[in-house]
């Protein structure tokens, strides 16, 4: 490590502070500094670290840095320390089941990780000539995504919802579904969501085994959190710690790693509050000036080399539901596979919600996934959007002024629309179905037969979360 | 917010919408007088000359007409559909076609087969495309169904159940009882249901016939077939009617609530662009202060 400086902190602003260097010893940008703060804790006075990044050069020896925890106690005056290095966490194997922070504290009570291997988190993204260039799908057995929007192996999935329509269900649901069947390793960012669903994913990954080799999924999994309760500064940086773990697998092992991200909006809006801390501009709808570079940043390091593959599959809120917002539009730009939840499906029942008209990937084409597979998603789009466009004249005449023709169209996607549900792994406790895994030949089969009308015959609630078009036939003789 | 253009576009188009639906409920008012007129009109002397046959055959004694005789010789039946040649009726149709439908599978489970006359283009293209076969399908009736159209048509029927050809003829209708209630009904048109005799009709005329009851019945049943005939031609225009005022003002009712709707989506979506633009100019304005 380098050498270090002490400064003098003279302005504190939130989770911004300034502080005061010699001209001559100016901790460089991205560098982090380190204060001791007292705390009262439970009546107890205890000595915290608090650790900060510098962000600006104020000139004269003043730079403005973020602090990346809370700055309760902290006093002007007190002596800052340059560590003369970025932020760095512990990476390797001895990371793996255990929990951090954004610096890299280990947060699970277990003790320090026994490891000196540490890794800076900020890196550059991948040369363009070390890019992998392979496209393959990435099976979930889930129907609606692996039909629509399939996830792609060594790529970047989305999952892009408004508040409350599931986006952390499908995500705890594709750890448990995509971790349990993975040789490689997983590493997840809690990234200013509940922390109480932090907990719930660590207690559940623990329980979970990988196939039947008797190991936790948290074996080979490890966490990063930075909750809602955490300061910006540490929302912003923690998914770049994440990330800077899974890039050591993947840079170090060559394995395959899986880098789940919940939620990369509030990364976005991290970096707005900072920005204005740090008294930027504000640009579009209040957003950080910076919005774009930003994301393109974090997004461009979330790549797959010729070393090794980082599939990443990342929940982005959507404010308001308006998909046009900065974030959630800046954020579309990245990725392979986008999965749009909608609310008016989750109104009606239909879990997981998600939009079959709006979800796309990249690698919906006949080339990647073969001309059926491709054919029957598209078929199956089409009867929704035919659907979609008959909704006012329904809703407004009734069913009846339809044409024969689409009256039967109607029948028929409204049946696809229930059987585009599906019963969770994670959900089985809630809903009482117990999950399924639908592999992707058996769903292409099911929606094709659906398509060719085959099953026009059924009631519309035997498709309510079945697994294949068989699993309804059978319903339909219980109800 | 979603694109204000779109919802501008759409909610001129549901307004448009509304205009035709609520200008087709004041037609279908309109016509509904002149139908139910019409259909109240007929309706006497059809009853009055039900009653005079169920008289006169009481009085006739033994004599069998060949219109009252169940011959269930030939394994044949036909059924007369009375569906509307104009859509934006609601159920109407679907309904008149379902209790049809429904008569049909019964005489099919009696190893019956029945030869369809379809009234109505929308019966038509309905039945045609659950590949059904017709005997004859007519669109001519239209909405003031003349008793000169539909005779030859009576007539027909009459001659083919003479003859032995058919055993029964029935007639799937919607039959107005009042103007707040229609019910699709399917009624056997030929063999004329024997009546009851005299004490059935509550008339206790005494009659005296010249020259004779069966003379008198040769002309009277043919013309009572022809009359009931006719009148489920009435009903079924004064229902059709009826359904279709219901059915627009629904409609109306349905786009209005859509362009409340729309209208409400549509100034939420104005106003956040407003509060959107002003922060942002406030915004700038105070960073450059």
């Amino acid at each position: 490590m380098a050498e270090t400086h002490f400064g003098t902190v003279t302005q504190v602003i939130g989770s911004t502070l300034d502080a005061q260097f010699p001209e001559d010893r100016l901790p460089a940008i991205y560098n982090a500094l380190r204060v001791p703060v007292e705390r009262v804790v439970l009546g107890e006075t205890v000595t915290e670290e608090l650790w900060c990044e510098v962000a600006q050069h104020l000139g004269g020896g003043q730079v403005r840095a973020i602090s990346l925890g809370s700055t309760d106690g902290l006093a002007r005056g007190a002596a800052i320390e340059d560590t003369g290095a970025p932020v760095s966490v512990p990476v390797g194997e001895e990371t793996l089941g255990r929990v951090f922070n954004m610096v890299g504290e280990t947060i699970d009570g277990l003790g320090p990780v026994g490891t000196d291997a540490r890794r800076s988190i900020h890196q550059e993204s991948p040369r363009l000539s070390d890019l992998s260039s392979k496209t393959e799908l990435f099976e979930t057995g889930i129907k609606v995504i692996d039909l629509l929007c399939p996830l792609v192996r060594g790529g970047k999935g989305g999952l892009f919802g408004g508040a409350g329509v599931g986006k952390t269900v499908i995500i705890q649901e594709l750890i448990a579904r995509l971790a349990r069947f993975h040789s490689g390793y997983s590493c997840f960012a809690g990234v200013g969501e509940r922390t109480r669903e932090g907990n719930d994913l660590w207690l559940e990954m623990q329980d979970a085994k990988i196939g039947d080799t008797g190991k936790s999924v948290i074996d080979q999994t490890v966490m990063v959190f930075g909750q809602m309760n955490e300061p910006p500064g540490a929302r912003l940086r923690v998914a770049l710690s994440a990330l800077t773990m899974a890039e050591h697998f993947r840079d170090q092992t060559g394995a395959d790693t899986l880098l789940f991200v919940d939620n990369i909006f509030r990364f976005s809006q991290a970096g707005s509050e900072v920005s204005a801390l740090l008294g930027r501009m504000p640009s579009a709808v209040g957003y950080q000036p910076t919005l774009g570079t930003e994301m393109g940043e974090l997004q461009e390091r979330i790549t797959s080399t010729k070393s090794g593959a980082v599939t990443s599959i990342q929940a982005i809120y959507v404010p308001a539901d308006d998909y046009t917002d900065p974030a959630p539009a800046t954020a579309f730009t990245h990725l392979d596979s986008t999965v749009n939840l909608e609310r008016s499906i989750a109104e009606k029942g239909i879990y997981p919600a998600v939009d079959p008209l709006a979800s796309s990937s990249r690698i919906v084409a006949p080339e990647f996934l073969g001309e059926r597979h491709y054919r029957v998603a598209r078929r199956v789009q089409q009867i929704l959007q035919r659907y979609k466009d008959l909704q006012d004249i329904i809703a407004i005449l009734g069913v009846e002024e339809l044409s024969e023709e689409d009256k039967i169209l109607v029948n028929r996607a409204r049946r696809i629309e229930r059987f585009l549900s599906q019963a969770f792994m994670v959900a089985e406790q809630f809903t009482g179905f117990p999950g399924t895994y639908v592999k992707r030949e058996d769903t292409i089969r099911s929606f094709e037969e659906l398509c060719d009308g085959k099953w026009d015959h059924l009631p519309e609630q035997a498709f309510m979360y079945v697994s294949t078009i068989e699993d309804a036939a059978r319903r339909a003789e219980e109800l | 917010m979603a694109n204000r253009r779109a919802i501008v576009k759409r909610r001129k188009a549901v307004r448009n919408t509304k205009k035709i639906t609520r200008t087709m409920q004041l037609i279908a008012t309109a016509r509904f007088q002149a139908a139910m007129n019409r259909a109240i009109a007929t309706r006497p002397y059809t009853d009055r000359l039900a009653e005079l046959v169920a008289d006169l055959s009481g009085v006739a004694g033994d004599y069998v007409h060949p219109l009252m005789e169940v011959h269930g010789s030939a394994k044949k039946a036909a059924i007369v559909i009375l569906t509307s040649n104009r859509g934006f009726c609601g159920g109407y149709n679907v309904n008149v076609l379902k209790v049809a439908a429904g008569r049909l599978a019964e005489l099919a489970e009696d190893e019956i087969e029945t030869d369809i006359y379809m009234v109505g283009s929308k019966g038509t293209r309905a039945f045609a495309h659950q590949g059904r076969d017709f005997r004859e399908s007519y669109t001519h009736f239209g909405e003031k169904p003349e008793f000169a159209q539909v005779e030859p048509f009576a007539q027909d029927l009459i001659e083919r159940f003479v003859t032995g050809e058919i055993s029964a003829v029935y007639v799937a209708y919607m039959h107005f009882y009042s103007p707040g209630k229609q019910a699709p009904e399917v009624f056997r048109l030929l063999p004329l249901t024997a009546p009851g005799g005299p004490e059935a009709s509550g008339s206790k005329a005494d009659y005296e016939i010249r020259p004779s009851a069966q003379e008198i019945l040769d002309q009277l049943l043919p013309a009572s077939v022809r009359m009931r005939l006719f009148q489920s031609f009435n009903d079924a225009v004064v229902s059709e009617q009826i359904a279709r005022m219901a059915a627009m003002k629904a409609a109306t009712e349905a786009a209005e609530d859509m362009i409340k709707n729309l209208t409400q989506e549509y100034n939420r979506a104005r106003q956040s662009q407003i509060t959107m633009e002003l922060l942002d100019i406030v915004g700038g304005a105070d960073a450059l202060a």
